[in-house]
């Protein structure tokens, strides 16, 4: 690393051209047009609903490339929470926006990586239209319906399958997306009907000039084919009494100013909700929140996610919110996963120093000290990052390894993993 | 919301008798006034004239006292809707400023300047955000830049010189072909049409550039802001979360700065109209600037000032009507 606090021209040009070229390409394979199959993939094991591997999201700014995401693996089984925690700046909101594919381009871009994920889409036909299900007698013919067509004749067509509320159904098949690689016209497919997302600010998440109403609807409408509006307006109410909003046709009609932050938080979840996805991303949900709206909006998640029978990704710096939700726990720092494992493991059993300092930061009542621990330094420059361990200057457990290369992911028990050149010794014993 | 329009009209109107007296005293303190001129053409015709002449020449004109008593004077006048003649024809002022012809021409080449201003400038400018950094946004905004940099007696010459006399698709100045007779009112509006074309379109160019820089200012400003990624996290097309996320909250300030623009529409357009010879209001109160015809300024400014404060409160009024956040009391 150069003792240089500055770029000088030549290098800043350097880097300018070599952003741009980047940029160029990726966003040329952002904007592709290509046929499914170009971005179909296979599960690695069939009991996740998402694998992330070796993502990078790499930030081209004037300074040069920030290493948002450096080499970041996880998976989410079916029906669980995983619990993400770092601290401000290690990569773990890039890590959710990578999922969703929101990096803000032309800066912002998915470098390598994979992230597959087991999507519950539509079967198409060959011309892309959705393939409806048909009612079968006991012979398994299609059962024939007479219909009065909008010109007002009568016509016999094939009677199709309806749910509760009148719409037809279609056929629905398992498929594994690698979201990593599609282009971004195709995302409609994940976003919103079988990912959803909450995030951190509910008060600025809000269309200000829509009411709650159009915004809730707008989704229905987007991911429900054949929905109407009566219908969209019916389920967008509902979906407002299940986030435990009073009196939900009122605030149908309302804006968002005139709502407090937790309302807005408990619509958001409910937006997140309309087209009952798979998978919830909550990027720190309740930071903004204070403590009690927290405590509800918690239980929510929790008592949805029995209901909707998915996953949540959660996303915290609060230990104490992971110890609550989480049954995984993922600790990144610096753009990468340092330690994982189970809530139990992690809690019981820190094993990466930085884990444990984050668990002494934690404020106690019983404690009697004056001062609160911290944990030392920063986090080092996230655009010149060294080669040897990321959290050395700040550890105080450094062994001479240390300087040496990036430490691997050590296995301490089936579940638990941690990159630290401490247990490589341990485990070489 | 009634009690907040009327609490404003009340201030608009202390405002305005504000505004008038300092146009007064401005227009009492210029180098050259009427009679000293109309002197100076005497003297260069070659005839005398008297002290008492002169001292005679001020009291017609209502410029013998200070600048206090002529004020007051004035504003009593006004107050009984009595504007005064012109000094320069001794018209009524009142009829010379609202002739329909006059007025008409400078209304019609500020209106459709301006819908095609809005209809040029908002797309460009929402294109110039939506690829911002691209070779597009550099192209409009330097296109753009020129156009706001421009002098409007310069560019006029210029469209002036390749449409009217290099390329000559278009008359060189005037408001009608000379000497024409019309069969049918379609022949006279395509004639007025053709000569209003080059005014129309200096216009329009040198416009465009600040109404885009806005567009383009405020589509980016929206475009970087967390509902926007939640309509793309709920799966919304680009062109649905610009089109309709962006472009509402986009169009709040542009909506309000329309209302601003009305005095605009009836002042006309000064050195545009004297460039083409177009007997609009812009033109004939530049005219009467140069020859302190202050009855004739007077008026016309006192207009325009009044427009002016009209056009702020309809602007206000605007953002309580297209912002549902904001509420007027």
């Amino acid at each position: 690393m150069s003792e240089r606090h500055y770029l000088t021209g030549k290098e800043i040009r350097q880097i300018a051209k070599d952003n741009a070229k980047e940029m160029r390409l990726l966003e040329k394979n952002k904007n592709r047009k290509c046929k499914e199959e170009e971005f179909l993939s296979t599960m690695n094991d069939p009991n996740n609903i998402l694998e992330v591997e070796d993502l990078h999201s790499y930030f081209y700014t004037d300074q040069g490339v920030v290493k948002a995401v450096n080499g970041v693996s996880f998976s989410i089984p079916i029906n669980s929470t995983i619990g993400v925690v770092g601290e401000s700046g290690c990569g773990k909101s890039v890590t959710a926006m990578s999922i969703m594919r929101l990096l803000q381009g032309p800066s912002g871009q998915i470098k390598s990586g994979s992230i597959r994920f087991r999507a519950n889409d539509f079967k198409r036909d060959t011309l892309g239209n959705y393939i409806p299900i048909y009612e079968l007698d006991d012979s398994g013919n299609i059962l024939k319906e007479t219909i009065t067509d909008k010109k007002g004749n009568t016509i016999v067509v094939d009677k199709v399958k309806k749910d509760e509320s009148g719409l037809p159904l279609y056929e629905r098949e398992e498929k594994v997306y690698d979201i990593a690689k599609m282009p971004i016209k195709e995302m409609y497919r994940v976003r919103g009907r079988q990912i959803a997302m909450v995030f951190q600010e509910p008060m600025t998440s809000l269309n200000p000039v829509f009411t709650i109403g159009n915004q809730l609807d707008e989704a229905s409408m987007l991911h429900i084919p054949n929905i109407t509006k009566e219908l969209a307006k019916k389920r967008s109410i509902h979906m407002l009494d299940m986030v435990g909003i009073a009196s939900p046709e009122r605030i149908y009609d309302a804006f968002p100013h005139e709502l407090s932050g937790g309302m807005r938080q408990r619509v958001m979840i409910a937006m997140a909700l309309v087209a009952e996805p798979r998978l919830i991303i909550a990027d720190e949900p309740t930071t903004a929140l204070d403590v009690t709206i927290q405590a509800q909006i918690l239980d929510l998640f929790n008592d949805l996610k029995k209901r909707i029978n998915g996953s949540i990704l959660l996303i915290t710096h609060d230990l104490g919110v992971i110890a609550e939700m989480a049954d995984y726990v993922i600790v990144m720092y610096a753009g990468r996963v340092i330690e994982q494992g189970t809530a139990t493991e992690i809690y019981n059993n820190p094993c990466h120093p930085y884990t444990i300092g984050l668990q002494k930061s934690k404020p106690t009542m019983d404690s009697t000290k004056d001062e609160l621990y911290n944990i030392k330094g920063n986090v080092p420059n996230p655009i010149d990052m060294p080669n040897y361990c990321y959290f050395k200057e700040r550890c105080d457990k450094c062994i001479n390894k240390c300087s040496g290369d990036y430490p691997k992911m050590v296995k301490i028990s089936d579940t638990h993993f941690v990159a630290c050149h401490l247990f490589e010794e341990k485990e070489n014993e | 919301m009634f009690k907040y329009i009327i609490k404003r009209i009340l201030i608009s109107i202390l405002i305005l008798v504000g505004v008038s007296f300092v146009l007064y005293a401005l227009l009492r303190c210029m180098p050259t006034d009427f009679v000293e001129q109309k002197i100076l053409n005497l003297y260069q015709a070659g005839a005398t004239t008297s002290d008492e002449f002169i001292q005679q020449m001020y009291k017609t004109y209502g410029l013998d006292g200070t600048i206090i008593e002529g004020y007051f004077k004035w504003l009593g006048s006004a107050l009984h809707l009595d504007f005064g003649k012109s000094f320069i024809n001794q018209r009524p002022v009142l009829s010379e400023i609202f002739d329909k012809d006059r007025m008409g021409t400078s209304f019609f080449v500020a209106a459709v300047a301006t819908v095609f201003e809005f209809l040029i400038a908002i797309p460009l400018g929402i294109t110039a955000a939506t690829h911002q950094y691209s070779l597009r946004d550099y192209i409009i905004t330097i296109l753009v830049l020129v156009g706001i940099s421009l002098p409007s007696f310069f560019f006029g010459q210029v469209l002036k010189d390749i449409f009217a006399n290099k390329l000559g698709w278009f008359p060189v100045s005037g408001m009608k072909t000379a000497g024409i007779t019309y069969d049918n009112a379609w022949e006279a509006f395509t004639d007025y049409a053709r000569h209003m074309f080059i005014p129309i379109l200096t216009v329009v160019i040198l416009s465009i550039g600040a109404r885009m820089r806005m567009t383009r200012t405020n589509m980016l400003e929206v475009l970087n802001s967390d509902y926007i990624r939640t309509a793309r996290a709920k799966g919304l097309s680009e062109n649905r979360v610009i089109y309709k996320h962006a472009f509402r909250n986009t169009m709040i300030p542009l909506v309000t700065s329309l209302a601003g623009l009305i005095p605009s529409l009836f002042s006309g357009a000064m050195i545009t109209e004297t460039v083409f010879d177009l007997e609009g209001i812009g033109k004939y109160a530049l005219n009467a600037m140069t020859q302190g015809d202050i009855p004739v300024i007077m008026t016309y400014n006192m207009f325009l000032a009044a427009l002016s404060v009209m056009g702020i409160l309809l602007s206000d009024l605007m953002y309580a009507v297209v912002d549902p956040r904001v509420k007027l009391a």
